[in-house]
This record gives structure tokens, sequence and C-alpha cells, in this order.
């Protein structure tokens, strides 16, 4: 290698030291940033992590838990605390024609056809 | 190694003046750092340095160095800290190629889209993004002649560019260069060959 080549690398080589040194404040804050947010950046993913598993856990213990119902298996008999509030309250809606028998409703033209047809014996006999 | 131009004697004679590389205000910057932190502090303005020269553009070269910062530490932050520079290098390198042709497929698409060429008829430059920002160079005191340098590495064909950033002006040695570039250490020499006789010619006026 030649003297010139030697200068030519010494020279390229100091001014790009130089410039590197001499990076403007703006820029050298942002690179700054950006090592704090790659170093920054493993600790979430570990937070992650950690997290994911957790969370997946909750999942299991809130289906299990709806699942298996508290009190459901050995007091089957027994009425809870919420089902016999929910009994003492008052039923003032009619029942749903539905769930209500069909014998009921049967029943029911029956008595209304009895009705009509004993109303013109009842005014004969008066 | 290579010999695509078939400039055998003098490409190897090159390079091995090049492999007794003047070490100049190297030694500071080769210590192994205590970790992970004191490394990319020691070295981003560098590697930003490095990434503008090869992307002509500030923002891209910050995004390109955030990048690299990013994959580093994510995927080779349980590495020795010995081997960190020839890794940070090579991912800053892979990082500046990506852009270079997302940029250049930008240019295409762009081309397309608008035909390439203004209302008058004349051919509209390639895209590049807007860079308001004033010439870091300009802040130098040589600066002259850091914007000599750079407009004539620019010219280069990217590989030796590669070769002539890591191997001089960074200071790696043949074999760091190599990992660096993803190339074998005769394809380095012989690049460096090329960029230094490619130089010499650029910059004469260095004489």
């Amino acid at each position: 290698m030649s003297q010139n080549d030697r200068n030519l690398e010494r020279r390229a080589r100091d001014l790009y030291l130089r410039a590197s040194r001499d990076v403007d404040p703006a820029m050298a804050g942002r690179l700054r940033a950006a090592r704090r947010a790659a170093l920054a950046g493993p600790r979430e993913s570990i937070a992650r992590r950690l997290l994911i598993p957790a969370s997946a856990f909750a999942m299991v213990a809130l289906a299990s838990l709806i699942v298996w119902q508290p009190g459901g298996g050995g007091t089957a008999g027994e009425p809870t605390a919420i089902s016999q509030a929910m009994d003492n309250e008052p039923n003032d809606l009619p029942p749903d024609a539905d769930s209500a028998d069909p014998t009921l409703y049967q029943n029911l033209q029956f008595y209304s056809w009895l009705a009509y047809a004993d109303a013109p014996s009842a005014a004969q006999r008066k | 190694m290579e010999h695509e131009d078939g400039k055998t004697d003098e490409t190897d004679d090159a390079v091995n003046g090049s492999l007794a590389l003047d070490t100049t205000s190297l030694e500071d910057i080769r210590d192994v750092p205590a970790n992970m932190n004191a490394f990319l502090a020691g070295i981003e303005r560098r590697a930003w340095r490095m990434a503008e020269i090869h992307l002509g553009n500030r923002d891209d070269a910050m995004d390109a160095v955030q990048d690299a910062m990013l994959r580093l530490v994510r995927h080779y932050g349980e590495k020795p800290a010995g081997e960190w520079t020839p890794l940070f290098w090579g991912i800053l390198r892979r990082r500046i190629v990506d852009l270079q042709r997302r940029r250049k497929v930008r240019s295409i698409i762009v081309g397309w889209i608008g035909g390439g060429r203004d209302d008058e008829g004349d051919e509209l430059p390639s895209w590049d993004p807007a860079d308001d920002a004033p010439d870091p160079s300009a802040r130098l005191q040589d600066s002259q002649a850091y914007g000599d340098i750079v407009e004539a590495l620019r010219r280069l064909p990217r590989r030796q560019r590669e070769a002539f950033t890591l191997r001089v002006m960074e200071g790696l040695d043949v074999a760091e260069t190599a990992a660096a570039m993803g190339c074998s250490d005769g394809s380095v020499k012989t690049h460096l060959s090329r960029a230094m006789h490619a130089l010499r010619d650029q910059l004469e006026a260095w004489r």
C-alpha cells in the first residue's frame, strides 16, 4: 500500500469519526431515544410472556367456575338465597302463553261453553 | 478469492497492503463493551453516519439504525459482547439494503402512476423522501472534505462501498467485515481493492 493510500484511508476515517462525534443535538437525542426504546423492548416482551399464561390461567379459572356452580352438588334440593328471594316476590304477571299448560286453555273454552249453555236454562227457570 | 475482472496480481497486492490497515483513532471504539447499553451508546452515532452515507437521507438512516438496535437487542442480546460489533454492522447493512430496495420499488410505482413525467412532459426525479434538515456536514470544520468522500463513496457500487466503510472507516478486521457483509474474506479483499482503486481516481485532489 502506498503512502497516498494510507493517507486516503486515514483521512476518510478521521472525517467519518469526527462527523460521528459532531452529530447535531436533535439527531443525537433521537438516537438516544431509539436506544432506550430498543433496550426497553425485551422487557415488554418478558412482561408479555408472563401476562399471556396469567390471562390463560384466569380464563380457565373463569370457565371452570361457570361449569362448576358452587353449592350445586351437595345441596341440590335446597334453594339458594337468590332463588328463594325470587320465589317470595309477588307474581303479578299473567302466565306466559308459551309456557302455560295447553289443557288450561281447553278447560277455559269448556267452561265458557258451559256458562253459555247454562244461561238460557237459567232464564227459563225464572 | 473472486477475480471477476481478472486483475489478480494488482488486487492481491492492494489487498495485502490493506491488511496492514492503519488503525489510528480506532482503539477507543473497539473496546469490548460492559453491557448492551454501553455498546449501543458507543456505536449509535457512527451507525447513523454510516447509514446516512449509504442511504443519503437522515430519516431513513435513523430508521435503519433504530431497527438494527432493536433486532440486535432482541435476537442477539444473549450473545457474548465481543460478537456484537460484526453482528450489529451485519444487521444494519441488511436494513440499509432493504430500505434501498424499497425506495427503488417506490420509484418504479411512482413512475407507473405519474408516468415519470410532469405536466410539461419533463422527466420527474426518482422518488426520494423530503429531507428539510440542514446538511449536517455544514457543521463540520472539514465539511468540504467530508462531502467529497461521501460523494465519492456514493458513486461506488454497493458492495465496494460496504467493504470500504466497514473495513477502512469503521475499522473492522477482514473476518468481521466478511461476517457483516455475508461473504467470504476473499470477496471483502476484492471489493476493498476495487473501492480503493476507484476512490484514488475520484479523490485526486487529496493526494
